[in-house]
């Protein structure tokens, strides 16, 4: 066990807002996220029982959150025009067409339910193992290993409306939101 | 997007990996900013601050970044102002003593109150944020008009401009959006963003929300119908 340094946490800020990106589906939130992430880490100290702290970054992104899911369905919503709001960096990237593929990606990701969208975020965007995530989400390998799955298989699936959706057990197509019901591994 | 859309879960995992967008250079230097306060303070502040402070989006940002003024302080000078920044902060976190002004019935971007013809912004619309009252103080010479907005129950701005000649300023963590330089600090536990609008001294001070929050509202102007 060890004292988690501060002066460590500023490498793993790229890879957070990209998991912060993938969860909200917009890049300003994003920021806020992952400001408020490191505010609550750095609030008091923290003890990490492994070496890697990025499972336990996921972990306090996760929490964040799904907090501010909670502040904000309480909060009444209102719209921006987009054309009236700079956007928070105009120069996200070197390289536009994958800032492109990234806010398509993201953009759809973050349309996932919420279980899956973790799922995806924790390994795919983030890069942590199945155990690294599942520990991080607070499920079990087998809960995160299905939603993970589920998570890619939708996502595909977006992309390519036109193919078949995923079959249930009477050869019947299910609609995507339909699909999410089936039953889970419970952790 | 590639042209061929990925069809199977490993290509898809395989696109989201390849992603590497880095974080905006802004981001990068709040969270320098937050690391640098720790730095300076220890847990036990930031830990005293934490529970002091509700637990709300936004917020605990604001608090832990509360403390960094005396490594990101803005400076005032030159001009003919001994109008400190403390003062105008500290005008916006004071309670409203007036109505909140009307909607500017010519322009729905403005409100009907202005300053030397720098007018507030209404941002009920767009933003969610409505005003809810108004206050006119005289600090070292200068007539500071405040407007104080509110979003829900638990965010709150105070939007201050100081009539005549602007100080000149420095310091504090900058950012330049359309030409025109924000810089944000921290004041009295709020989260402060102050910039120049038409050669006037605008402050904006956050309780509950974010430098992105404070951003996206300072810089906002609709297509320049609204100085800014």
């Amino acid at each position: 066990m060890r004292t988690l340094d501060p002066q460590s946490l500023s490498k793993h800020v790229d890879r957070l807002y990209r998991a912060a990106w993938a969860l909200c589906g917009s890049r300003e939130d994003a920021e806020d996220l992952v400001q408020e992430t490191f505010a609550r880490v750095l609030s008091r100290p923290r003890v990490l029982q492994g070496d890697d702290e990025l499972y336990y970054l996921m972990r306090v992104l996760r929490n964040t959150f799904l907090t501010s899911l909670r502040t904000a369905s309480r909060r009444p919503v209102t719209a921006a025009a987009i054309e009236d709001v700079v956007a928070a960096d105009p120069r996200p990237t070197n390289r536009p067409e994958q800032a492109y593929e990234a806010q398509e990606l993201y953009a759809t990701i973050a349309q996932l339910p919420d279980n899956f969208r973790l799922a995806i975020v924790a390994v795919d965007v983030l890069g942590l193992s199945y155990r690294e995530a599942a520990r991080a989400l607070r499920v079990r390998e087998a809960t995160l290993t299905t939603r993970l799955f589920r998570a890619r298989k939708e996502v595909a699936e977006r992309f390519n409306p036109n193919e078949p959706k995923s079959q249930s057990s009477d050869g019947k197509a299910r609609a995507p939101a339909e699909s999410y019901r089936v039953k889970e591994h419970h952790e | 997007m590639s042209e061929q859309p990925p069809h199977s879960e490993r290509e898809i995992a395989e696109l989201i990996r390849a992603i590497d967008v880095p974080a905006p250079e802004a981001l990068h230097r709040r969270i320098d900013a937050l690391i640098a306060e720790h730095e300076q303070r220890g847990w036990r502040h930031s830990f005293l601050t934490r529970r002091a402070a509700p637990l709300r989006f936004g917020l605990a940002a604001a608090l832990a970044l509360g403390v960094i003024a005396a490594a990101l302080v803005v400076g005032l000078s030159g001009g003919s102002s001994a109008l400190t920044l403390h003062t105008a902060v500290a005008l916006t976190l004071r309670p409203p003593t007036t109505a909140a002004p009307a909607l500017n019935p010519h322009n729905r971007t403005e409100l009907a109150t202005n300053v030397e013809g720098v007018a507030f912004p209404y941002w009920d619309d767009r933003f969610g944020w409505r005003s809810t009252g108004a206050r006119s103080d005289r600090a070292d010479g200068h007539a500071v008009e405040t407007v104080f907005y509110a979003r829900g129950h638990d965010q709150w701005i105070g939007y201050a401009i100081v009539a005549g000649k602007a100080p000149m300023l420095s310091g504090g963590v900058v950012e330049q959006r359309g030409g025109t330089t924000y810089r944000f600090v921290s004041e009295d536990g709020a989260r402060v963003v102050t910039w120049l609008r038409d050669g006037h001294l605008c402050v904006v001070s956050g309780h509950g929300v974010t430098d992105a929050t404070l951003m996206a509202l300072a810089s906002w102007h609709s297509r320049g119908m609204l100085s800014s």
